[in-house]
């Protein structure tokens, strides 16, 4: 019995660390203007971000998001907790109040890198498989 | 005329930016104007044209009966960061909806916003003060799934009180940890109240009864503060709100015209106090929100400087509405909501009142929204209404009575 009692103890601590541990993003990774000085970001951090709730990195500098409509919108979901479209509406929302500035939108990832890589503050969740070429990678912890 | 002349050259300017920036760029453009140094601007803008009709009565606009093209808004905005933790923003926006808003154009907001950190910043300027899930962008008809929000609690003729205020606000994200984080933002300031905005047309409808009262036009403008508070619960998308609101000082003018009372006289609103709740709920490809508004309504009437006996009204007044939508795919969101106002809580059947659905409107509403471009949206949008509470244009709606009747909302907005 008390065997057993260990076993589902152990069972839902597995459970509850995995709930909480970081999460690798759906076939995406996260990536950055060089200007940005942060390697790393938690799972939280990263949604602050997507969320608007955290607009500028730690030197004052505004945070660009750039994104790639339909490709990468399973990661964005576990980013923002948002859909594509449902995304796309939070941020016209607070665009439109005045309140954040909307995201910027690439057609494909070469675009999107190359956008990354000459935009200030940018970041973006780019497929895993893209070629990543003047940008760097932000580790999600 | 010398006033007509700068609104008639202020729409055409408003009007030609956004129709040369939509034809030059239908993505968002950035303008670095100034050289390289300049950190760039960015361009945003709408245009929305709207088609109402209803089969009884005329609601928003005057014709509506007969089909009506009185629904339409315009709005550019721009934005730069021009330092560090630094946010500057401006929005022209005109409408028109009716015989209000007339196409005049007016700044929404135009502010400053420098934030400390997540959990603090501040607004100063002209502000769009936030209540609930859709104030701040009653105007946005591209950030919603309807084309008519639940007209109880967002009315669209009365975006000039609801909408922006000179003054700032106070504004962060808190994080509880595990219990998910708290959003706030509270604010103060002056509005600036139309004399063809929806405000003076209510008040115009309840005087212009020639030969016995007559309107005269909007006297003060009213101080408001208030506040919004979020909590962003630790569920994905699941979000709970609360809104305070109070204004004071508004003033208009009117007549009871000899003999029948004194001549020149001022009606105040006391107090304004409004509480709002609201929740929403993100699932998957659904969007689910209810909310609902208490709003305490307190007037008086002075001639001279005395209260004229008799003129003190204390009305507590309600709505609320619940609504879904899913979004069938990247071009399809359905979507229906109800919802119901009583503008005296105490009687809410209208018992014993000259028109009883004066007393109530209850709204179930249905719409589509079609997306057939990134920057092209349709919706097309029926309503079963009961009741006549929101009419607010007696002298085009001489017979009322509570049965049922229809409205067609068709909108499509361009955006870039």
């Amino acid at each position: 019995m008390k065997s057993f009692l260990l076993k589902i103890g152990l069972l839902t601590a597995l459970l509850v660390a995995c709930a909480f541990s970081a999460q690798a993003l759906d076939g995406a990774v996260v990536i950055a203007n060089s200007s940005v000085a942060a390697d790393s970001l938690s799972a939280e951090d990263l949604k602050d971000i997507y969320t608007g709730k955290t607009k500028y990195w730690d030197n004052g500098q505004a945070i660009i998001i750039v994104v790639l409509p339909d490709k990468t919108d399973a990661a964005l979901q576990q980013a923002s907790g948002m859909d594509g479209s449902q995304f796309k509406t939070f941020w016209q929302r607070l665009m439109f109040s005045g309140r954040g500035s909307e995201p910027k939108k690439a057609n494909d990832a070469a675009a999107l890198v190359a956008l990354v890589a000459s935009t200030k503050g940018a970041i973006a969740l780019v497929p895993d498989d893209t070629e990543l070429k003047g940008v760097k990678e932000i580790e999600i912890k | 005329m010398k006033r007509n002349i700068i609104r008639c050259l202020t729409q055409s300017l408003l009007l030609a930016s956004s129709v040369a920036l939509m034809v030059c760029r239908l993505e968002a453009a950035d303008l670095n104007l100034f050289g390289t140094n300049m950190p760039p601007l960015d361009f945003h803008g709408f245009v929305s044209q709207g088609l109402l009709y209803s089969s009884t009565y005329n609601y928003l606009a005057p014709n509506t009966a007969s089909g009506s093209l009185e629904f339409f808004e315009a709005g550019l905005n721009v934005s730069m960061n021009p330092f560090p933790r630094t946010h500057i923003t401006a929005q022209g926006f005109m409408f028109d909806v009716g015989n209000v808003g007339q196409y005049d154009p007016v700044l929404d907001y135009a502010l400053v916003d420098y934030s400390f950190s997540d959990a603090f910043g501040i607004r100063a300027g002209r502000i769009i003060r936030p209540q609930g899930i859709y104030n701040t962008i009653q105007s946005i008809d591209l950030a919603r799934t309807w084309v008519l929000l639940p007209q109880g609690m967002y009315d669209c003729r009365w975006r000039d009180f609801d909408g922006s205020l000179d003054g700032g606000s106070i504004y962060g994200d808190i994080g509880l940890s595990k219990a998910g984080d708290l959003s706030y933002e509270l604010y103060a300031g002056m509005t600036d109240i139309a004399d063809n905005g929806g405000i003076a047309r209510s008040v115009q409808n309840m005087f212009n009864n020639p030969p016995v009262t007559s309107f005269t036009g909007m006297g003060n403008n009213a101080a408001v503060y208030g506040g919004q508070l979020w909590w962003n619960t630790p569920v994905d998308g699941l979000r709970a709100g609360i809104a305070g609101f109070i204004s004071r000082g508004l003033s208009y003018d009117y007549r009871v015209n000899p003999p029948f009372g004194p001549g020149a006289t001022t009606g105040f609103v006391d107090a304004n106090p409004e509480i709002q709740g609201s929740l929403e709920y993100l699932w998957k490809n659904w969007t689910f929100q209810a909310e609902y508004k208490y709003v305490d309504y307190k007037f008086h009437s002075e001639v001279g400087g005395k209260t004229v006996p008799n003129t003190s009204v204390d009305l507590d007044s309600d709505t609320w509405y619940a609504g879904a939508a899913y979004r069938v795919n990247k071009w399809l969101e359905v979507g229906s909501y109800y919802t119901e106002d009583y503008p005296n809580m105490a009687n809410r059947n209208g018992q014993g009142t000259a028109v009883p659905s004066d007393a109530y409107q209850k709204d179930l509403a249905l719409s589509f929204r079609f997306d057939p471009k990134p920057w092209w949206v349709f919706k097309i949008e029926g309503h079963y209404i009961r009741g006549t509470a929101l009419l607010e244009d007696n002298a085009n709606n001489p017979v009322r009575n509570g049965d049922g009747w229809f409205m067609l909302a068709v909108k499509t907005t361009f955006s870039f």
